[in-house]
């Protein structure tokens, strides 16, 4: 048959094809989905593409890349990424397009752009972190309370890595002597196995929480880091729904891993997370003293504050006790000069009433008296005068009555011629009592004579 | 037969009270003496009772120390 070829023809055709139409390097995107370095150095790799569901793959190749240039490339992709060159990342290779008619087609990577790798991981890590917010989890631990004295610490590292070492030895030799209990939860702490052993040792202690007051994720030493095996939602959200708080010192330079956020604390190195438990504890010791002392002192000041007002209070007492008692004496004062005020008032109008009267009285008795007294010497007076008068008076009357008596004294009588009549030596006043015959005697001023009646005459009333 | 704890707060107050009484006087000058003697008694108790608290604060942070 014309045109029959022969499979090497075949390949042959095929080889030169692709050469014709692959002269120059193409730079593409693959996913890295295996990758191996074999005895010489050389790194074979499979490259796919996947669907847009993530699950189906679209296409494949294999890729290789000479030991040569593979030593090159790794630690300048390291460097730049930040993370190792590993499966599942995706890549942007610039690759030559070659055809062997035994290995079939491959792609020879000369060269890798790290920053498109970055800025995958990137959003992908941006992605989870949506995720985990979206679930209401990130801030899930760090919401726990940090343990006032963290002192049973439960360790997830390899036990070989550098690391857990340091950490051991800084916690086991602190300053201050505290005795730390740690646990080892042996875990990978890079590669595949990352993500499944670490999950398997947080449950494993999760089991034992009460034996533990934190939790610390491990690992370090060496300058190249690959985080991005904690980029890792799992790993995440086990951290967020873990009940105690979560320290992760894994390692980082600049950028912080998914599993570094969502921790309660993130540190830069294994040590750093000894030197800040060990701190805590030291805080809380000196925040304890502190506490001691204050105490000490508030009881103090209570003390003083409470002495005080008894000193006072008792110091009040006695003076106070005076002045309620000089308060009392000096109100009982007042009362008896109020009292004695008005009673002098009483006693001083009455008094000057009594004065009054008792001038008046004197007045009156001493004008009486003087009346009396006038009337006295008046009427001694008028008695002498009187008297005098009377004296005289009957003095003169006397004398009158004298003269009188003179006058009719029988002798004047009888000098003036009358004469006095007896009979029988009783003297006559009225002829009546005479008889004719009888013999009177008649006195004569210078004798008498006897002489009889002759005659009576009548005197005519 | 239980016994009345003594109360330092209910002997302060207490003690204020009657100074207050005997300031604002409206106590009576026969209960003057006796409340006088009162008010001392518990300021003599309230004083030993902060002693021995004292006391047993020191002890205390002896303790610790």
């Amino acid at each position: 048959m014309a045109g029959r070829l022969t499979l090497t023809e075949l390949q042959l055709i095929i080889r030169d094809s692709l050469y014709m139409a692959f002269p120059e390097m193409h730079w593409i995107t693959a996913e890295i989905s295996e990758m191996t370095e074999n005895y010489a150095g050389h790194c074979y790799l499979e490259l796919i593409e996947k669907q847009p569901d993530e699950k189906n793959i679209r296409s494949r190749a294999r890729a290789i890349i000479w030991s040569s240039r593979y030593r090159l490339l790794k630690s300048f992709f390291e460097n730049a990424a930040g993370q190792q060159l590993r499966t599942g990342l995706q890549v942007l290779i610039k690759v030559k397009v070659e055809y062997h008619e035994i290995y079939g087609l491959s792609l020879v990577i000369n060269d890798i752009d790290p920053a498109f790798t970055v800025g995958d991981m990137a959003l992908k890590r941006q992605a989870i972190i949506n995720q985990l917010q979206e679930d209401g989890v990130f801030t899930m631990n760090r919401e726990l309370d940090f343990p006032l004295f963290p002192r049973r610490i439960a360790v997830v590292s390899s036990r070989n890595a550098a690391g857990y070492t340091d950490f051991i030895n800084h916690i086991r030799n602190n300053v201050y002597g505290y005795v730390f209990y740690t646990a080892l939860f042996e875990s990978a702490m890079q590669g595949q196995e990352t993500e499944k052993s670490i999950i398997n040792a947080l449950d494993r202690i999760a089991e034992k929480t009460s034996l533990f007051d934190l939790v610390v994720i491990i690992r370090g030493g060496g300058s190249q880091t690959d985080l991005s095996w904690f980029d890792n939602y799992n790993i995440a959200y086990h951290i967020t729904q873990f009940p105690l708080p979560v320290i992760t010192g894994i390692g980082h330079e600049k950028d912080l891993s998914v599993t570094d956020m969502v921790a309660h604390l993130s540190l830069k190195t294994p040590t750093a997370v000894a030197d800040y438990i060990i701190e805590c504890v030291s805080q809380t010791e000196a925040r304890l003293n502190e506490m001691s002392a204050d105490i000490k002192n508030l009881a103090r000041v209570i003390l003083e504050k409470n002495r005080n007002r008894i000193e006072s209070a008792g110091m009040k007492l006695m003076p106070l006790s005076r002045i309620m008692i000089s308060g009392i004496r000096e109100e009982l004062s007042g009362m008896i000069m109020d009292l004695m005020n008005k009673g002098k008032k009483y006693i001083y109008l009455a008094g000057l009433e009594q004065a009054d009267l008792s001038s008046k009285l004197k007045m009156t008795a001493g004008s009486l008296l003087t009346n009396r007294l006038s009337y006295t010497v008046r009427t001694e007076q008028n008695l002498k005068r009187l008297t005098d008068q009377d004296i005289k008076h009957k003095h003169d009357r006397l004398k009158t009555l004298t003269n009188t008596l003179n006058i009719l004294s029988p002798e004047k009588v009888l000098s003036r011629g009358y004469t006095i009549t007896s009979v029988n030596g009783k003297i006559l006043r009225m002829g009546k009592e005479l008889k004719e015959n009888d013999i009177i005697d008649t006195l004569f001023s210078d004798g008498g004579i006897k002489s009889r009646v002759s005659q009576l005459l009548r005197k005519r009333k | 037969m239980a016994k009345k704890e003594f109360s330092f707060n209910e002997a302060v107050i207490k003690i204020e009270e009657i100074l207050h009484n005997i300031e604002s006087g409206e106590l009576d000058v026969d209960k003057l003496s006796e409340q006088v003697k009162l008010a001392s008694e518990l300021i003599r108790q309230c004083q030993k009772k902060l002693k021995s608290t004292e006391e047993e604060i020191n002890s205390i942070f002896n303790d610790l120390s």
